[in-house]
């Protein structure tokens, strides 16, 4: 069947296309974008906007806890909140530059993988350093709350430092396999497709 | 026609229009506006949109029956859908070729769009040709 028999079915069959009216495209255009880009964004958004509410609720609770360990818990906590904002706005800076569309197909899957994968390693990257840091932080607070000196002593001995270090490993190995599901169940198979469409283009 | 499912028809023509809307200022006129078009549309549909979740309501290429037809006035229907649910059964990238040279997009055009050579076009073409053939054909 040459091409040219499959261009007079499909040109004596298409049924017309129905143009759009103004009002139409208008409304279509005040609609949320369904792109991946766009769906990131808004999740980012999101996060962007609970932890400012939450880090405001958190601060206002702060100024009513009495000086001691849970405040400056908290505190630190609400520091951590300020790394996140950081965070955020980096990842918005970094969707910001996704918009590629006007280059040819290759292009623009080699682009959106590069984007996606980079994007991914920094949220992972991110995470294995933010949950240690926390996980510090917790000790260091029990120490202050329970006292330094017991809390050195209690440690010290080989029976606390290995449930340290195992509370630790499982903590880290928990975070990680946690961050990995999710960013996986979320783009993970995303990117897979358009690795496997940019092999297809190369073959 | 690039989907099956009307309402993911529509869903992706509403992103499309969306993105040619907020990509109109990268149009610098160094290729066709045709050829512009195409490419926020193919790299919509193939990259950056992703479906809702919602029961897909395409038909089974298993359960299809591929029979070419007499070239008769009443068979042009049939022909039509026999050739619309072949393209359905093509990859993706397959499937955005096949649909441009449909439309009379030139060999230059499709080969600008996809970011391959005219060569390459052509031997893909082919082969395309031939798949259609075959899944019309059983």
């Amino acid at each position: 069947m040459e091409l040219e028999e499959l261009k007079n079915i499909w040109k004596n069959t298409t049924p017309n296309f129905q143009s759009k009216g103004e009002s139409e495209i208008a409304l279509m255009l005040k609609k949320q974008s369904q792109s991946i880009v766009g769906k990131i964004k808004r999740n980012v958004w999101f996060e962007l906007i609970f932890t400012i509410v939450g880090g405001f609720a958190l601060l206002v609770y702060v100024f009513t806890l009495p000086s001691g360990a849970l405040k400056w818990f908290f505190v630190s906590a609400l520091i951590l909140l300020v790394v996140y904002l950081f965070y955020y706005a980096k990842k918005i800076m970094m969707l910001n530059r996704y918009n590629k569309l006007h280059v040819n197909m290759k292009l623009n899957l080699e682009i959106l993988i590069n984007n996606l994968s980079g994007y991914l390693k920094f949220y992972k990257r991110s995470y294995a350093i933010l949950y240690p840091v926390y996980f510090c932080l917790m000790l260091i607070f029990i120490g202050l709350e329970r006292g330094t000196d017991e809390f050195v002593q209690a440690i010290s001995r080989p029976e606390k430092i290995l449930l340290l270090v195992f509370l630790a490993v499982f903590f880290f190995i928990c975070s990680r396999w946690l961050t990995k599901w999710y960013l996986r169940k979320l783009y993970g198979n995303h990117l897979e497709k358009l690795k496997s469409l940019l092999n297809d283009l190369e073959e | 026609m690039y989907e099956n499912d009307p309402d993911i028809r529509n869903d992706l023509f509403q992103e499309i229009v969306i993105q040619l809307w907020k990509s109109f200022g990268s149009f610098r006129g160094e290729a066709k506006i045709t050829t512009w078009m195409y490419r926020i549309a193919l790299n919509t549909a193939i990259s950056g949109f992703r479906k809702q979740s919602r029961k897909i309501k395409t038909e089974d290429i298993r359960e299809s029956h591929f029979n070419i037809s007499d070239n008769g006035e009443d068979n042009r229907e049939e022909d039509f859908q026999r050739l619309q649910r072949a393209i359905q059964n093509l990859s993706e990238i397959e499937r955005a070729m096949i649909m441009m040279a449909l439309e009379e997009v030139p060999y230059e055009d499709i080969a600008q769009t996809i970011g391959i050579t005219q060569n390459n076009v052509r031997v893909r073409m082919n082969r395309i040709r031939e798949k259609i053939r075959k899944l019309m054909e059983h």
